[in-house]
């Protein structure tokens, strides 16, 4: 084999590995690829899978950080208004309570659930599978969990409430004083991070390397190759 | 053009990636039911699109906010909302809610029923085009729900008494559900269908 001067993830040595392209379904080989790079489709030149660089630790490390500020965003001021002596103070989380007791409640539910509970569950998925996986080591209930990882991918939508607020925040400016707090800008660090923890592993390797982390914890001398061994 | 896995006898399994023999009922890696196609999707994305013009018609008509300013109640529909913000000179505003309200949802609307008609084989264009529509349906459909949020930051935090209020509108809902409506048909949709009619005119 080819030595390779960056790193490769592990797969099963037990069978020929193969992906078809999501859009054309083309069969390809799948060839052991260095960090950084993309395998593109022969036929239509979709992206077939990509070695992210350190994907493990990045996904890690920017899903603990989007934990952390969702958590801002959910507690610290987001906003503060000032009108005619009225002044007004809330956080996104606060923000969502007033909308349920301003006769929303469906509206509150949808913001709360995109914006707050959604996001929540794809972190948490993201940190319960890297983690372990760091070590090569299987936690229980990573295939369901990687699922529903997968399934919550088009229903995030901070970055969509992220322009809601700019677009409100032009319509607010003529009516007060606004102030953005450390709540917004929680918001703006939660949607940088959580492109960056979903967009930093494929989806592929996750596979992959779940598939090795429990076939070794069945037989611990199962053939892999590609990872660190090349 | 490459062989599909399809014409392999081989079906990729839609979750995990891996590669399955064709006969396989269930994904040997991640357990998840196969398909090489997924089932019905010409008659599945009509129908979700189909309902989301139906949501999309209460959700212009009625109002999507309410605004009570010092004891006039006014109602505004996304189109006066986008026609006030233009006379008021909020020009980046107005043409940020037309896009994601209006023309957003219309063009996927339409590019949806366009890949439809190229899937069940009634027009034929060049195969990789429909894979760029097709991304970019999937990709811009849920910057519409923009609008929604826009009246729901409102709504939370324009409660100044009796000097002005703003309460959300039916159409806000109706909205919401047209936009998830036109996201659920975007995900039924399957684009492999296209290329199965592109392969089978390149070798007949």
């Amino acid at each position: 084999m080819k030595l390779l001067h960056r790193q490769t993830w592990p797969r099963l040595r037990d069978r020929h590995h193969e992906v078809a392209c999501h859009f054309c379904d083309s069969l390809h080989d799948v060839e052991l690829i260095e960090e950084g790079q993309t395998a593109y489709c022969n036929t239509c030149g979709s992206t077939l899978y990509t070695n992210r660089p350190q994907s493990l630790e990045r996904a890690f490390a920017f899903g603990l950080t989007g934990v952390l500020f969702l958590l801002g965003m959910l507690f610290l001021p987001f906003i503060t208004m000032e009108a005619q002596g009225n002044n007004l103070t809330t956080s996104a989380g606060e923000t969502v309570i007033r909308l349920w007791l301003t006769g929303g409640p469906i509206i509150s539910v949808a913001v709360a659930i995109f914006i707050f509970i959604l996001p929540f569950f794809q972190l948490a998925s993201l940190i319960y599978l890297c983690l372990p996986l760091l070590s090569g080591r299987a936690f229980p209930g990573m295939v369901p969990v990687t699922k529903l990882m997968q399934g919550l991918q088009s229903w995030v939508m901070v970055e969509v409430f992220f322009l809601g607020t700019l677009v409100s925040l032009l319509k607010l400016v003529k009516l007060a004083d606004i102030t953005l707090g450390l709540g917004f800008w929680s918001m703006v660090g939660l949607m940088l991070s959580l492109a960056a923890a979903v967009g930093g592993i494929d989806k592929l390797e996750l596979w992959d390397r779940i598939e090795v982390a429990y076939r070794r914890r069945k037989t611990p001398d199962v053939s892999v190759e590609g990872g660190v061994e090349c | 053009m490459l062989a599909s896995a399809r014409e392999k006898n081989k079906v990729s399994c839609h979750t995990c990636g891996r590669i399955n023999p064709l006969e396989e009922a269930s994904c040997l890696r991640c357990h998840t039911p196969l398909h090489s196609r997924k089932k019905n999707s010409v008659q599945r994305c009509l129908a979700l699109s189909l309902a989301s013009i139906i949501a999309y018609i209460p959700a212009n008509i009625w109002p999507i906010m309410i605004v009570t300013n010092l004891g006039r109640t006014e109602e505004s529909t996304i189109l006066a909302g986008v026609a006030t913000f233009w006379q008021m000179k909020a020009y980046p505003v107005a043409i940020t809610i037309f896009i994601a309200s209006v023309m957003i949802p219309a063009l996927k609307l339409l590019a949806l029923g366009w890949l439809c008609a190229l899937s069940a084989g009634w027009i034929e264009t060049n195969p990789r085009r429909a894979n760029r529509i097709f991304w970019l349906t999937e990709l811009v459909g849920r910057w519409s729900m923009v609008d929604v949020f826009v009246v729901a930051i409102l709504v939370a935090l324009v409660q100044l008494g009796n000097i002005m209020s703003i309460a959300p509108g039916t159409a806000a809902v109706s909205f919401g559900l047209m936009v998830i409506l036109t996201m659920l048909a975007a995900l039924s949709f399957e684009p492999r269908v296209i290329w199965d009619n592109a392969r089978q005119s390149a070798s007949s």
